[in-house]
């Protein structure tokens, strides 16, 4: 019977689930040395327990820990997130004043991010970024899949109005 | 449009028209945009591998069994030693005899473990064992006590003039140097002297002074007069009121050409020093002079 207390199964939970923790607590809060501190807690837990938590179970057990963490204590910071694209160097096709206005996009995106709610923001960059599907994401903040389409449905509405300026 | 129809759109869970509809509305074009460039954004790096590393040197190779555990093996071994130090002395202290003390001027009261009570009248001292008490009510007494004895087996004030023994009841002893009284307030006190046994009913005084038995007369009131601030003599030689003095004020009492086998009777006040030399003074005709903690008595007729 395979076991997170073996440690061939425990780093591949660990790769596979530690950029989602780091990702969810980040945007949770806008810190990274929290989020950084968050992995290794949660998954320090999860060894410690290593025997009571099953491999399938390990997901939402780091989640869950990470998340405990941090409730009520730390303030959201403002969340800084990168063009993933703006790394690429060969886009030399695009005009001045179109790369400009992107930028100019850009910042509007993030200050209305911050603007939202933590859990809509969380919501919305856990399917943008990490491409989780509403029912993950429900499973890691322990709501209804409804509630989670909902909390999606109103960062759009509230991201456009804030980008728009309407 | 359906409820959340926005998130239903981005993941593509919109039907043919309902799509059609919100391809044709003004903000369509919005949030096509956010669409687009939401997908392009990302998060802080995270190296999965270092913090895995991170994770496995401080945490799971070597950690937590040699760093953090030693410690407390450590702490567990001092605080092992600690334990039996402590254990050791809380039984060679609970068979020790508890002591009270008091000095000159001072009054102290004692409760002991069966709820009889003592009142230690200044310089005198009780000791007794706390742990034996159930089994032996014993007290050893120097100096002046008085007791209130609760109802239980016999309870015995051990003096170097002699025992007293009772059942429950309330008496006062005082065993001073050259003076032994014993005086029963309520009950019965047996008085042991010499190897002879006296009864002691209450409203009964037992007094020996320099060896010899003094009759001496029944005492007024339910407790002994200095319960009350007050010190009171029957015929009792004057040095023996000079030294309840002392004892009562912390002064030095010297007297002149005074003769202190004379018999006082009378009593003093033990909180106001003046009122209670002359409350000695003037029935025994001396006069006194104070000079700081000394207090010289002196013959009425002396010339200074």
């Amino acid at each position: 019977m395979s076991n997170v207390c073996e440690e061939q199964i425990f780093s591949k939970v660990f790769k596979t689930h530690s950029k989602t923790v780091f990702n969810y607590i980040f945007y949770k809060f806008g810190n990274e040395e929290k989020a950084n501190d968050a992995v290794q807690e949660a998954f320090v837990k999860l060894w410690q327990n290593c025997a009571k938590v099953s491999p399938e179970k390990a997901k939402s057990y780091v989640y869950t820990v990470a998340n405990n963490l941090y409730l009520n204590v730390i303030k959201a910071e403002k969340v800084r997130l990168k063009h993933a694209d703006s790394l690429v160097k060969d886009r030399t096709n695009e005009s001045p004043e179109f790369l400009m206005e992107e930028q100019e996009y850009k910042e509007k995106l993030d200050n209305a991010l911050n603007a939202l709610p933590e859990n809509q923001r969380t919501t919305f960059l856990l399917n943008r970024i990490d491409g989780k599907k509403y029912a993950e994401i429900a499973e890691m903040e322990e709501v209804s899949v409804k509630a989670i389409e909902k909390r999606m449905h109103l960062a759009l509405k509230s991201l456009r109005k804030h980008i728009d300026g309407i | 449009m359906q409820e959340n129809y926005l998130a239903k759109w981005l993941s593509g869970e919109l039907s043919e028209d309902e799509l059609r509809e919100f391809k044709g509305s003004e903000e369509y074009a919005s949030y096509q945009k956010l669409k687009d460039v939401s997908s392009r954004l990302a998060a802080p790096e995270f190296d999965a591998d270092q913090a895995l590393q991170r994770l496995k040197d401080e945490y799971i190779d070597n950690a937590p069994k040699v760093i953090s555990l030693n410690p407390f093996k450590k702490f567990l071994r001092v605080a092992a030693v600690i334990a039996v130090l402590l254990a050791g002395s809380y039984f060679y202290i609970n068979t020790l005899d508890e002591n009270v003390t008091t000095e000159f001027a001072e009054r102290s009261e004692v409760v002991l473990p069966d709820n009889s009570e003592i009142f230690l009248n200044a310089d005198s001292k009780i000791s007794y064992s706390e742990k034996n008490w159930k089994n032996k009510r014993n007290i050893d007494l120097k100096g002046e006590a008085f007791f209130k004895v609760a109802k239980g087996k016999k309870f015995t004030v051990s003096t170097d003039h002699g025992t007293v023994a009772v059942l429950g009841t309330q008496f006062n002893v005082e065993n001073r140097k050259g003076f032994f009284e014993v005086t029963c307030y309520e009950g019965l006190v047996s008085v042991t002297h010499n190897n002879k046994e006296i009864k002691l009913p209450a409203g009964k005084s037992f007094l020996m002074i320099d060896g010899k038995i003094v009759e001496t007369e029944v005492p007024n009131g339910s407790s002994p007069s200095w319960m009350n601030n007050e010190s009171s003599f029957k015929s009792i030689p004057l040095t023996y009121v000079f030294a309840e003095l002392e004892r009562q004020f912390n002064i030095q009492v010297s007297i002149e050409n005074i003769d202190t086998n004379l018999l006082f009777t009378g009593s003093f006040n033990n909180t106001d020093l003046k009122m209670a030399l002359k409350s000695i003074s003037t029935p025994s005709q001396t006069r006194f002079k104070i000079d700081g903690d000394n207090v010289l008595f002196y013959a009425g007729n002396t010339q200074q």
